[in-house]
């Protein structure tokens, strides 16, 4: 064979070869037919005949190449790409988790899971019926269960009745449903799980100012106080709702009872041994500028008609307000 | 392509990257004459484009270093050696093969002598 004869034959067979595997990924086909037409001339330099009577027809030529040259890579042939450190780290990510949905433990969760599921039609009807409730009362004090002696609470039972019944019938309904519909269900049960961990969230803080509300009077103030902050001070009050002063307290074990430090600057009245007498209250407080801490407003409790005493009843002072 | 070829073939194909390393580990050498000196090594029937595609993916891997060789009566040759990875490569897939075809001699004579020679 003439040398240009023998070249052409190498430019045109190489050329059907690259024809076959144009569908590589670029990185690839360079790296494997960088030098095809080299390796080509060699073979055809050492012998006798075209290149299809002693290599076989192109189109073979190149399945064998794509065959050999991808046999050492771990990536599947439909896949076709390149062995990258991602593709590597997402493939030992797909046998890790193919392991564990593999396990025992975790086919026997999948398994229970389907018969939890009316269970989570009910809790998503209840939840929907909150998630409602929370978002047209804003600042009302939402609870996990409504009050039903309310008229409030009982319309907010029935709310939740009425969610959990058409819940129930749209989960017993989903299989039946056509694609969007059921695409639709599942959105929309993302979207209640999500907005009811809000809620029920913000429904911790609802039900503890709830707590406090209907505790019982003797503890309501203790945790009123509580929730403002350390008591700092004590205005005793006579039952007429006159203001006592140097009144002494004393704890169940006859230790005198302080309050808290604050800000302000307390002058203790010194008793005749020299010492401060520090459980004489209400105290005598300075606030720092120098101006004297005055009595804070209160409201009395109105007392029972037939009252312990027979003084006057208190008229200027106001109803309690609601604690709540 | 007769059965035993192609038999051959798919059971070459495992072992190919092993018996191109063998080659070069022996001396540096081109494309052809690797297929050249497989064959000549009792592999008949390993194909070319098999042997330049294990060769350019061993390169791609960093198993080999290339070269060009000008050829006085013909077209440049590019010369493909072991690196140090290749050679650690071919250890391991020397010790390998060793175990495998130690095993498989083992069942393949247990199952002669099962049925008697």
């Amino acid at each position: 064979m003439a040398s240009n004869e023998r070249a052409d034959d190498v430019t045109s067979y190489a050329a059907t070869v690259r024809a076959q595997l144009a569908d590589l990924p670029a990185t690839e086909r360079d790296v494997l037919l960088e030098d095809l037409e080299q390796h080509l001339a060699e073979v055809a330099a050492e012998g006798e005949g075209s290149l299809v009577d002693r290599l076989g027809p192109a189109e073979d030529y190149a399945v064998e190449l794509r065959a050999a040259y991808r046999a050492g890579h771990q990536t599947t042939e439909t896949t076709q790409k390149t062995q990258t450190n991602g593709a590597y780290v997402a493939e030992r990510v797909r046998a890790a988790a193919a392991r564990v949905i593999d396990s025992d433990w975790a086919r026997q969760i999948v398994a229970f899971l389907p018969e939890l599921r009316p269970a989570w039609w009910v809790l998503r009807g209840y939840l929907a019926a909150l998630i409602l409730t929370a978002a047209f009362s804003p600042g009302y004090a939402l609870g996990p269960i409504p009050n039903p002696a309310a008229k409030r609470g009982l319309a907010e039972i029935l709310a939740a009745g009425v969610a959990i019944w058409l819940s129930v019938r749209i989960g017993r309904r989903s299989r039946s449903l056509p694609q969007g519909a059921r695409y639709l269900t599942v959105s929309a049960n993302v979207v209640i799980a999500f907005v009811a961990v809000v809620v029920l969230g913000h429904m911790h803080s609802f039900s503890y100012s709830e707590l406090i509300g209907t505790s019982t009077p003797e503890q309501a103030p203790f945790n009123a106080a509580f929730a403002a902050g350390p008591t700092t001070n004590i205005y005793p009050y006579s039952q007429d709702g006159k203001p006592l002063s140097n009144i002494l307290l004393y704890d169940q074990d006859g230790q005198p009872i302080t309050v808290q430090q604050s800000d302000a600057q307390t002058s203790y009245p010194t008793g005749a041994d020299g010492k401060p007498i520090t459980n004489a209250y209400p105290l005598t407080q300075r606030h720092l500028n120098g101006d004297p801490v005055v009595a804070p407003r209160v409201a009395f409790p109105p007392w029972p008609t037939p009252s312990p005493s027979p003084t006057s009843t208190p008229t200027a002072s106001p109803s309690p307000s609601p604690t709540r | 392509m007769s059965q035993a070829e192609v038999d051959t073939t798919q059971l070459l194909k495992g072992v190919l990257d092993l018996a191109v390393l063998a080659v070069l580990a022996d001396a540096d050498s081109y494309g052809y004459d690797v297929v050249r000196r497989l064959r000549e090594n009792g592999l008949d029937h390993v194909g070319d484009a098999s042997v330049y595609g294990t060769l350019r993916r061993l390169y791609q891997a960093g198993a080999l270093n290339s070269y060009v060789v000008p050829s006085d009566e013909g077209p440049d040759r590019k010369y493909y050696g072991l690196n140090n990875r290749g050679r650690k490569a071919l250890d391991q897939s020397a010790q390998t093969w060793a175990s495998l075809s130690k095993a498989l001699n083992h069942l393949l004579n247990g199952r002669s002598n099962d049925h008697g020679k």
